[in-house]
């Protein structure tokens, strides 16, 4: 009887084991296929930048936007995912600082299935940042300057604000009870505020404002490529938002904040809040351009609050943005600052209205160990850090580099264009696109949405 | 030239190339932000370069 005792508790004890090991590889597995969506979601944004531009700027809009992958990829290595792990209290690192790419949890290591998962997951959100900025300045932003931007945004910039409001002690989330489960603020508003910031130093392409002020329209040289690509982005925001939710092998998800939550409640209202998105930029613009960045816009507005949303409130929301900040895009162009593909209303306001919304929809749920509650006030404060967390310094930066010449390419180069100058292959080598090469009319009828 | 920071799999940790021998990583991931880092001076300088001749 003994022995037969002796032998069962040796066979529990094995099977505890291996199921605990399947949690963890089935974990890992996890965050490996939200990564590799992930890469879509720059492949969308590359298709996007390079049919947004003209024809004498495909490649060099290309290469921009491959940079700023390949940048990404050992900067948040060298101080990404330290800052991710350190800084959650301010500007300072925390006693328990971790994430230096010397420590042994940074490279292969058999007793460590988690570091390099999600090191990888945070990379492919700060890539993400960077594509956000990186259609903003198309056609006119020299590529050294622009991967200064790009990395001092994903490496830095970003991730501080996810230490600070993504991060289970972050003071943000301790102190305000921010809650943004679905990086609304964290990644959207920084890298939408980060553009503004730039643009405002880097000035538009040539030729898109007439002396008079009023703007002329430059033609996405591909409309249909720029359509695609925002569909693919969306493919990729669904690895996004499940890389935004934990896997607990055994045990209920939890969100970053580490209350519990589910897919479904992800499924449900990512999805909601992307067809209100369509519906409302389709019935403000009328422009399938404008319907699938409604698509993106939707997502963001729920973005929030996309563990705890009634889905019905979700498409409200999504309907309500996608209606909204087209219109931001037409005031942005009056206001003379040329966003060639609208970063800033799209993700900056779309982020804003996600993040506010969550105070309003969302207040009163219960934080965990003694933090406060989601509260108006909190999203307030935390809305408020992001934006000068992401303007303050893409403006700054960037007018250092526009005082030493590092970010604007001469206007007579962008009249020529920027593949013949800088690029050794062109993009199309047997004269597929004929016709006017550099068209500007009157704004209102292709760029900007319809009022 | 053996890189191996282990001689057997039997409770091994870290496996990475070099990970008992920190000046080496060090000098690696110098290497690497060099590369990194330089690659962007040298984008800076190529684009002067191009501008001016055209």
């Amino acid at each position: 009887m003994e022995q037969e005792l002796a032998a069962l508790t040796e066979r529990l004890a094995a099977l505890e084991s291996s199921t605990a090991m399947s949690g963890t590889i089935n974990s890992e597995i996890f965050y490996w296929w939200c990564t590799a969506l992930m890469i879509a979601i720059h492949a969308g944004f590359l298709a996007y930048e390079m049919g947004a531009s003209r024809v004498k700027n495909v490649l060099a809009s290309g290469i921009k936007n491959i940079l700023a992958f390949a940048f990404m990829v050992p900067t948040f290595y060298f101080f990404g995912w330290y800052i991710y792990l350190s800084f959650y209290n301010g500007l300072l690192p925390a006693d328990d600082a971790a994430g230096l790419p010397w420590e042994l949890s940074m490279g292969p290591n058999l007793t460590d299935n988690a570091t390099g998962i999600f090191w990888a997951a945070f990379t492919l959100f700060a890539a993400t940042t960077a594509s956000i900025f990186s259609g903003a300045v198309i056609e006119r932003i020299q590529t050294a300057g622009f991967l200064i931007l790009a990395i001092l945004l994903g490496s830095v910039v970003w991730i501080l604000g996810g230490a600070w409001g993504w991060h289970p002690q972050g003071w943000l989330t301790v102190k305000f009870g921010y809650h943004d489960v679905g990086a609304a603020g964290v990644v959207h508003m920084v890298a939408g505020f980060f553009a503004l910031g730039v643009l405002l130093n880097l000035g538009p392409r040539v030729g898109k404002f007439n002396s008079d002020g009023s703007a002329n329209a430059i033609f996405a040289h591909n409309v249909p490529f720029t359509i695609t690509g925002l569909m693919l982005i969306i493919v990729g925001f669904f690895g996004f938002l499940g890389g935004c939710i934990i896997y607990m092998p055994g045990e209920q998800w939890i969100n970053i904040y580490g209350q519990p939550t589910t897919l479904s409640a992800f499924a449900f209202n990512t999805l909601m809040g992307m067809a209100g998105g369509i519906i409302g930029a389709w019935v403000k613009t009328r422009d399938p351009f404008w319907m699938m960045s409604g698509a993106l816009i939707g997502i963001f507005a729920a973005a929030s609050g996309l563990d705890v949303y009634y889905p019905p409130v979700a498409f409200v929301l999504g309907t309500f943005a996608g209606f909204v900040v087209p219109m931001v895009a037409v005031w942005l162009e009056k206001m003379g600052i040329d966003d060639a593909v609208g970063a800033f209303p799209v993700h900056g306001i779309g982020g804003l209205i996600g993040v506010v919304a969550c105070g309003i929809f969302a207040g009163g749920y219960p934080n965990i160990d003694g933090m406060p509650p989601v509260s108006l006030w909190g999203q307030i404060v935390g809305a408020a850090t992001m934006a000068v967390l992401g303007f303050l310094p893409g403006y700054v930066v960037s007018f250092v580099l526009n005082a030493v010449g590092l970010l604007r390419v001469p206007d007579h180069i962008q009249e020529k264009g920027l593949d013949i100058v800088k690029v050794p292959v062109s993009a199309y080598p047997e004269n597929y696109v004929t016709g006017p090469i550099n068209v500007a009319t009157p704004a209102g009828v292709a760029a900007a949405p319809a009022e | 030239m053996n890189t191996s920071p282990i001689t057997s799999w039997d409770g091994a940790e870290a496996v990475f190339t070099f990970a008992d021998k920190p000046a080496v990583m060090m000098l690696f991931l110098l290497l690497a932000a060099v590369i990194t880092f330089g690659t962007v001076v040298i984008a800076a300088v190529h684009e002067k370069h191009a501008y001016n001749s055209h």
